[in-house]
C-alpha cells in the first residue's frame, strides 16, 4: 500500500510539474518569441502582482503572452482536463477501456449542433452562438441515446452502445446533408470546427468553458468511489447496494456535459479521451480516486503539449491540435487493438 | 432486528421470470440462522435466476421474499446490502483493481456517499483477507492471481459485507478439489455463527458432504428439500437429472456417495439374474448387471458385507443374512426360491466356509448356472474339502459354464447373450 501511495504521489507530482513547465515553454515559444524573464514580470503585471524582474516587456509582447497565448493555453488545459476525466468515466460506466464519450453520441451531436449554427449564418452575430448549439447538439443527442437504450429502469450497456452507434449515424447523417447545401466558406468554417483548435482562443472562451468544465470535473471526482464500484459489474454493483441506474445515469450525464462545453469552445478533438485514461490506467491502477485527477492533469498535459508541437512544427503556419492529438493517438489506439487481439486482454 | 427464532429468509409463492419465460415456478421454503443450504440441480433448473431473484435482483412475477421479516422489495438498496450478500458467477475484474481494493468494495453500503473507507473498514477488509488466507495478495491485481484466489478474494469481498445472510452463485466454478473443499469448510464455519449460507454447487457429493441441507430444484420447481440423505434418493435424482444413479453411505469417507452410470436401453426385455455372492465377490458383478438393466436379486448375503451395501445401493432385492452366523433355514428357503425364479444364477467367486456352504448348496437349484471362477476352489475352500467337492460336482453338470470375472464383464458390456431362447428348457448356455 505504501509502495503504491508513493507512486500515485509521485506521478501526479511530476504531471504537475510538466504541465507548467510546458505550460511556460509554450507562452515563451513562437512566432514573438519572450524570454522567461520578461514572461514572468508579464504574469505578475497581469496578476496584479509586484513586478518581479527589471526586464520591461513591450506591449506587443504583452498582448502576445497574456491575450493570445495565455488564453489558448488554458482552454488547452481545460478541454485536454474535460476529455480525459470523461473519458476515464466513460470507460468504467461501460465496464469498457475502449469506451469514450464520443461512443454515445456526444461527437455526433456537437458536430450537428455547429453546423446547423454555421448553415444558418449565426457565427457572424457571435461567438457564442456556434458553441452553445453544439452543447445543445451534443445534449439532444445523448439525451435520445440514453433514452433510446431505457428499459424497465435499466441501462443496459450493449443496448447503449448500439443506440450510441445509431444515434451517431443519424446524426451524422444529417450534418452531411446540410454541408452539401452549405457554400464554400462555410463549409471551411464546419472544417475548421470538425478538425478541432485552439487558435484564436480567447478569454471569452476561457470563461465560457471554465466554470462547467471544473464544476463537471469536480463532480465525477466526488463520485470517484462509486464508479470504482460500477466498474465491477452491473450486478456485482447492486449486490453491494449502489444505485447503478442513478448513478450511470448522473455520470453519464455530467460526463456528456463536461465533454460538450469542451468540445464546443475547441471544436472536436479526438482520441484525448481515448489515450490519457488509457495510460494513466496502466501507471497507477483503476482506483478512480487517483485516476480521474491524474486523468485531468495527464489530459491538459496532453492537449497543450500537442498545440505547442502543432504550433512550432511548420511556423509560422500550424498544424492544428485536433490533427495532432489524432496522429499521436491513433497509432497509440492501434496498438491497444493489436495487443487485444493478441489474446492478452486489456488491462 | 436479528433476534433468535427468526427465519432469516422466507420465501413464499415466489415466482420469477426472465423475459417472457417463467424459469422459477412456486418456490417456498425457509431458512434458519446459522443453516448451510446447498441449492443443487441440472443445468438449468433456474438455481441462479432462483438466487437473484431471493436478492431482489430479478423482479418476483408473484410471491414475497422476506429477509428477517422485512420485505426484500422494500428494503433500500444498502439496507438489503447490509443483510445480504451475494457472490455472483461473473466479476469484471478486468480493470485491475488490487485485491484489497476489491474486498473493500465489500464495504460499500456502509459507507455514506461522501465518505472514504475507514480505518476500521480496512480493518475489516484485511480480517477476512486473512480468514480466507488472500492477505498476503492485498497489492496483487486481481486480474493477476489465479482462479483459486481470485475466488478467495471475491469470498472474502462478500464476508467483508458482514451480512447474517450470503448467498453464493457457484463459488466453486472452476476450482480444483482442494479450493472446492475450502469453500464449502469456510461456509461451514460461518454458519457456525450463526451465519445463514446459501449455495449452488454443481458437486453434490461435496453439497452432501457440507451442507446441513439441500434443496434439489429442477425446471424452476422444488423436487426435494431436507437433510442430504433425504433428498439424494434414486427416485429424486432420476427425476431431477434423469440420471441412473445409485446413492450409498461411503464407507471409507463415511459421506453419502453416488454413483451414475448411462442408461441403457431400457426397452428390450433382459433375462432375469440371480447373484450369489459374499465377500465382496459379487460387488462387480451386481454393477454391471445393474447398470445394463438387468432385473437382478441376490442372496445370501451376509449383513455388512460390502456386497451387502452393493446390493442395498442398487436397490436389488436380495436374501439378508446375519454377520458371522450360518445360513439358516428361513434365509434358505427364500434364497431357493429367488434362485428358482430366476432365468440364470451366477455364482461369484466366493470363499466357502461353515457360515454358507448353503450358497453353494442352493445353486443346484438354478436353471442356468454360471461360475465366475477367478482363482481355483481349493483356494477358496475353508471347509475342510466339502466345498470342493460339491463345486467340482457342480462344474461337471451339464450346461454349467464357467468364466473369469473378466469374460463374463466383457458379454455383458458388448451385449453378446448369455441365455439361449427365452424359458428354453435345454440346459445349456449359448455364448
Amino acid at each position: 500500500m505504501g509502495k503504491g501511495r508513493k507512486n500515485k504521489v509521485l506521478v501526479m507530482a511530476g504531471l504537475g510539474l510538466l504541465l507548467v513547465s510546458v505550460s511556460l515553454l509554450s507562452l515563451g515559444a513562437g512566432q514573438v518569441p519572450v524570454p522567461l524573464m520578461t514572461m514572468l514580470s508579464i504574469l505578475g503585471q497581469q496578476l496584479g502582482l509586484a513586478a518581479l524582474t527589471g526586464a520591461a516587456p513591450t506591449p506587443e509582447q504583452t498582448a502576445v503572452v497574456w491575450h493570445i497565448r495565455m488564453p489558448r493555453i488554458l482552454v488547452g488545459i481545460l478541454v485536454g482536463a474535460a476529455l480525459g476525466v470523461s473519458g476515464a468515466v466513460m470507460q468504467g460506466v461501460f465496464g469498457n477501456p475502449l469506451a469514450d464519450p464520443g461512443i454515445i453520441g456526444v461527437s455526433a451531436g456537437a458536430s450537428l449542433g455547429a453546423v446547423i449554427a454555421i448553415a444558418l449564418g449565426l457565427t457572424a452575430y457571435g461567438m457564442y452562438y456556434m458553441p452553445l448549439f453544439a452543447l445543445l447538439g451534443a445534449l439532444l443527442a445523448v439525451g435520445v441515446t440514453v433514452a433510446l437504450s431505457l428499459k424497465d429502469g435499466k441501462i443496459p450497456v450493449m443496448t447503449l452502445l448500439l443506440a450510441g452507434v445509431a444515434v451517431s449515424m443519424l446524426l451524422g447523417a444529417l450534418t452531411s446533408g446540410i454541408l452539401t447545401f452549405m457554400n464554400e466558406y462555410r463549409l471551411r468554417e464546419f472544417l475548421f470546427w470538425m478538425v478541432g483548435g485552439l487558435d484564436f482562443r480567447r478569454w471569452e472562451h476561457v470563461l465560457l468553458a471554465g466554470g462547467p468544465v471544473v464544476v463537471g470535473i469536480a463532480i465525477l471526482c466526488l463520485l470517484a468511489r462509486h464508479l470504482n464500484i460500477l466498474v465491477l459489474g452491473e450486478a456485482e454493483a447492486r449486490s453491494v447496494g449502489l444505485p447503478v441506474f442513478a448513478l450511470r445515469l448522473l455520470l453519464l450525464f455530467v460526463a456528456s456535459v463536461t465533454t460538450a462545453t469542451a468540445v464546443c469552445v475547441s471544436g472536436s478533438i479526438g482520441f484525448v479521451g481515448l489515450v490519457v485514461p488509457h495510460i494513466m490506467r496502466l501507471l497507477i491502477g483503476p482506483e478512480h480516486r487517483v485516476l480521474l485527477p491524474v486523468c485531468a492533469l495527464a489530459g491538459g498535459l496532453f492537449l497543450i503539449s500537442c498545440d505547442t508541437i502543432g504550433r512550432l512544427l511548420i511556423s509560422p503556419a500550424e498544424v492544428r491540435v485536433g490533427i495532432m492529438t489524432a496522429l499521436m493517438g491513433a497509432p497509440y489506439f492501434l496498438y491497444l487493438l493489436r495487443r487485444t487481439q493478441k489474446g492478452g486482454g486489456l488491462s | 432486528m436479528t433476534g433468535a427464532g427468526q427465519n432469516a429468509l422466507v420465501v413464499a409463492d415466489v415466482c420469477v421470470n426472465i423475459g417472457e419465460n417463467k424459469i422459477i415456478n412456486n418456490c417456498n421454503f425457509r431458512v434458519g440462522r446459522g443453516e448451510f443450504v446447498g441449492i443443487i440441480g441440472p443445468n438449468g433448473a433456474g438455481k441462479s435466476t432462483l438466487l437473484k431473484g431471493l436478492r431482489g435482483m430479478l423482479p418476483l412475477v408473484s410471491g414475497e421474499v422476506s429477509v428477517f421479516d422485512h420485505p426484500i422489495h422494500r428494503l433500500s438498496d444498502k439496507k438489503a446490502a447490509r443483510l445480504i450478500a451475494y457472490m455472483q458467477q461473473e466479476v469484471n475484474v478486468g480493470f485491475g483493481f488490487t485485491a484489497l481494493e476489491l474486498v473493500l468494495a465489500g464495504r460499500y453500503p456502509y459507507l455514506q456517499w461522501w465518505q472514504h473507507e475507514r480505518e476500521e473498514d480496512r480493518r475489516i477488509a484485511q480480517k477476512y483477507m486473512a480468514f480466507t488466507g488472500v492477505e498476503d495478495l492485498a497489492d496483487k491485481p486481481v486480474n493477476q492471481v489465479s482462479g483459486g484466489e481470485r475466488q478467495r478474494i471475491l469470498l472474502a469481498k462478500v464476508l467483508a459485507q458482514e451480512t447474517p445472510l450470503i448467498f453464493l452463485d457457484e463459488p466453486t466454478a472452476s476450482l480444483d478439489l482442494v479450493y472446492q473443499e475450502e469453500i464449502f469448510r469456510y461456509c461451514q464455519s460461518l454458519c457456525k455463527e450463526e451465519k445463514s449460507v446459501l449455495i449452488i454447487a454443481h458437486d453434490i457429493k461435496l453439497a452432501a458432504k457440507f451442507c446441513s441441507r439441500l434443496i434439489l430444484l429442477a425446471a424452476g420447481k422444488i423436487v426435494a428439500d431436507g437433510i442430504p440423505a433425504e433428498v439424494l434418493t434414486v427416485d429424486n435424482l432420476e427425476r431431477a437429472y434423469g440420471l441412473q444413479a445409485a446413492v450409498f453411505l461411503n464407507k471409507i469417507t463415511g459421506n453419502l456417495d453416488i454413483h451414475t452410470y448411462a442408461v441403457s436401453d431400457k426397452t428390450t426385455r433382459k433375462p432375469h439374474i440371480h447373484i450369489i455372492g459374499g465377500g465382496g465377490a459379487a460387488g462387480d458383478l451386481m454393477r454391471v448387471l445393474y447398470e445394463n438393466n438387468y432385473p437382478l436379486t441376490a442372496g445370501v448375503l451376509q449383513g455388512g458385507d460390502t456386497d451387502a451395501e452393493v446390493a442395498a445401493a442398487f436397490g436389488i432385492d436380495y436374501v439378508e443374512g446375519i454377520s458371522f452366523c450360518a445360513i439358516n433355514a428361513k434365509q434358505l428357503l427364500q434364497h431357493r426360491k429367488k434362485i428358482m425364479a430366476a432365468d440364470l444364477t451366477v455364482l461369484g467367486n466366493i470363499c466357502y466356509g461353515q457360515q454358507n456352504i448353503e450358497n453353494l448348496r442352493a445353486a443346484f437349484t438354478a436353471v442356468n448356472l454360471i461360475l465366475i471362477e477367478d482363482s481355483s476352489i481349493k483356494k477358496r475352500d475353508f471347509t475342510g474339502g466339502e466345498a470342493t467337492c460339491l463345486y467340482r460336482e457342480l462344474a461337471e453338470r451339464s450346461g454349467v459354464v464357467v468364466l473369469t470375472t473378466e469374460e463374463f464383464v466383457s458379454r455383458i458390456n458388448n451385449n453378446i447373450s448369455l441365455l439361449g431362447e427365452q424359458g428354453s428348457s435345454e440346459r445349456s448356455v449359448v455364448y
